[in-house]
């Protein structure tokens, strides 16, 4: 559904990424992972299109994503970024309509039946039904971010990225905000792009793992493949070790200088 | 579980208790003056003008100009007031946020001082407000957008250096009837004002108001902030070149036939949040409205204290509204 060709980016005139090619394909999480400045948000951001290329090409479903229009490319792409300040005396439904935006003609100042519906749809879909009219203000982290990605949802975007959604969440939320991205992937069909700080949660929720690092993509394949102790090593200066679980999970961690591991 | 749609009914409750207030206000500013006409008598001659009796003469040569210019500037106001503070999410932003009444100011002061005709002063105050809002947006620009950092920046600068020039050109004026005058312009004022000044003005407001309205679906969404709008599809950079024009080209319109009135675009954006929320589609109408009332309940005020006298109506309003608005906004936390 997307593909990113010969991607370079640069951030204040400085190239922080080059040579990066890969592809997101429907039904699919892929994560992208990587040390703090790797160009992991970024990269996302160029992906939703808000970001200008140095050199190569992104296209989503064949089409240059800076070749659609504004309103048309939020009805393809939602892109959910990091946490911002919270609108004022907004209720949850009318941050989740707001995701009508895209599909409205200036001139329409109301919503029409299917937009109407599409909220419904998207509140359903989040499990928002019980907050759907309390004040945004007064929801906690974790279901503020589930009312950005409603909004997303109302949008009827085919692909969704969402930059660090978990990165002030406990072990709960981050367990519902990933397994909700999971099943519009899955069950809808979405794209789903995701960043992660956490390379486990990463390895748990994601399909496959795109590793940002030495300012381009080290690999993009399943986290079996992609945890490797000497590059993971590498690219984050500090000793990796990594476990395979009988189950299939894998597990990458951080060896404390002084522990000695087997 | 299956929760209720949202209904809009408090907020549309709201807005209709406004328009009631608006009608019942410009009812009796038409009926207060010289000659004091009963409800009956100006519903009349609403309905059925008859400009041969003296009641048809005064009240649609006289009261109903004033009054609908009155309206003119206070709507203008305050969707400005609403524009402004919408786009930059500040609540401390006025409509001559981008210099348009300080370089009015300026022009009306060198004008009067150049002995300029009277009838020519109104153009006069509304390139000069137009032309400050061209040169503080354009000292805004960055890139293809506008920083708020250099709007806020670069109005309150030039501001600033037409203050100057005023207040040189009131101190150095050979005649004392010369700073009367620039001094009564600064006061704000709509004495003897007819349709020929509303004709004029309601044109450019129209176009304003036009251009307001038609920003409001998008203004909602940059109530997520830039990113979240952009996200949204909203094309950030046209708003806020749309917000800028809007509010200048109205603020210019009132400050053409009124002069300066102050504190009507900060405190009508205040109230009408608190009237009906935030929702911009319901705001920027509801800012009109109530902006409309306040400077006709203001003016009428400031020609029927003393007649046939009448006080600044910017003077006015800064005296009394300021002390209101500040009960009304305080007192919450002593309660």
């Amino acid at each position: 559904m997307i593909a990113i060709d010969a991607v370079a980016l640069a951030y204040g005139g400085c190239r922080i990424l080059e040579d990066v090619t890969f592809t997101v394909r429907a039904g699919d999480v892929l994560a992208i992972v990587g040390p703090n400045g790797a160009g992991k948000s970024t990269l996302l951001r160029a992906i939703a299109g808000a970001q200008p290329l140095d050199a190569g090409r992104i296209t989503f479903e064949g089409r240059p994503i800076a070749a659609f229009a504004p309103q048309e490319r939020s009805r393809n792409v939602a892109l959910i970024e990091a946490e911002g300040a919270p609108p004022e005396g907004l209720l949850v439904e009318d941050v989740v309509a707001a995701g009508r935006l895209p599909h409205r003609p200036w001139w329409r100042w109301s919503s029409s039946e299917g937009d109407r519906r599409a909220v419904d749809r998207a509140i359903a879909r989040t499990g928002l039904a019980p907050l759907r009219n309390r004040p945004f203000a007064e929801l906690s982290s974790g279901e503020r971010q589930r009312v950005w990605i409603a909004m997303a949802v109302a949008q009827d975007a085919r692909a969704f990225l969402l930059d660090e959604p978990t990165s002030h969440l406990d072990i709960k939320h981050t367990f519902e905000t990933l397994a909700l991205a999971r099943r519009l992937a899955h069950e809808d069909g979405g794209a789903v792009v995701v960043v992660l700080h956490d390379l486990n949660v990463a390895a748990a929720f994601a399909d496959r793992i795109a590793l940002l690092g030495e300012r381009t993509l080290l690999a993009c394949d399943t986290a079996a493949v992609v945890f490797d102790e000497a590059l993971l090593a590498r690219v984050y200066g500090i000793p990796i070790a990594v476990r395979h679980e009988p189950n299939g999970a894998v597990l990458a961690f951080a060896v404390p200088p002084s522990r000695v591991v087997s | 579980m299956i929760s209720p749609r949202r209904s809009y009914r408090s907020e549309l409750v709201a807005l209709a208790a406004a328009l009631l207030v608006a009608c019942a206000a410009l009812t009796w500013a038409i009926s207060v003056g010289a000659v004091a006409f009963p409800f009956g008598a100006v519903l009349a001659q609403v309905v059925h003008p008859d400009l041969s009796t003296q009641a048809g003469r005064i009240l649609w040569e006289i009261r109903i100009p004033r009054v609908a210019i009155a309206s003119l500037v206070g709507a203008s106001l305050g969707l400005a007031g609403m524009l402004l503070q919408t786009m930059l999410r500040n609540p401390l932003v006025d409509p001559y946020l981008t210099g348009t009444s300080a370089g009015a100011a300026c022009a009306i002061a060198i004008g009067i001082a150049a002995g300029v005709a009277s009838a020519a002063l109104p153009l006069l105050a509304f390139v000069a407000a137009l032309a400050t809002a061209l040169i503080v947006a354009a000292l805004a620009r960055t890139g293809t957008g506008i920083s708020h950092e250099r709007l806020i920046l670069a109005g309150i600068s030039l501001s600033a250096l037409f203050a100057g020039v005023v207040t040189l050109v009131i101190l150095l004026s050979p005649r004392a009837s010369t700073s009367l005058s620039i001094l009564a312009w600064l006061g704000g004022s709509l004495a003897g004002r007819g349709w020929s000044d509303a004709r004029v003005a309601s044109i450019y407001a129209a176009i304003g108001v036009a251009l307001a309205l038609a920003l409001a679906p998008m203004l909602n969404g940059l109530r997520f902030g830039e990113a979240r709008a952009r996200a949204l599809g909203v094309d950030v950079d046209r708003v806020q070149w749309g917000v800028v024009g809007a509010a200048s080209l109205l603020t210019a319109a009132a400050v053409s036939v009124s002069g300066i009135v102050g504190f009507v675009g900060l405190i009508v954006p205040h109230v009408t949040r608190r009237f009906v929320g935030n929702d911009a589609r319901l705001t920027l109408v509801t800012s009109m409205i109530l902006g409309a009332v306040l400077v006709v309940l203001a003016d009428t005020i400031a020609r029927s204290i003393d007649p046939p006298l009448e006080l600044p109506l910017g003077v006015l309003l800064s005296m009394f509204g300021v002390p209101i608005f500040i009960y009304l906004s305080f007192r919450r936390r002593a309660a």
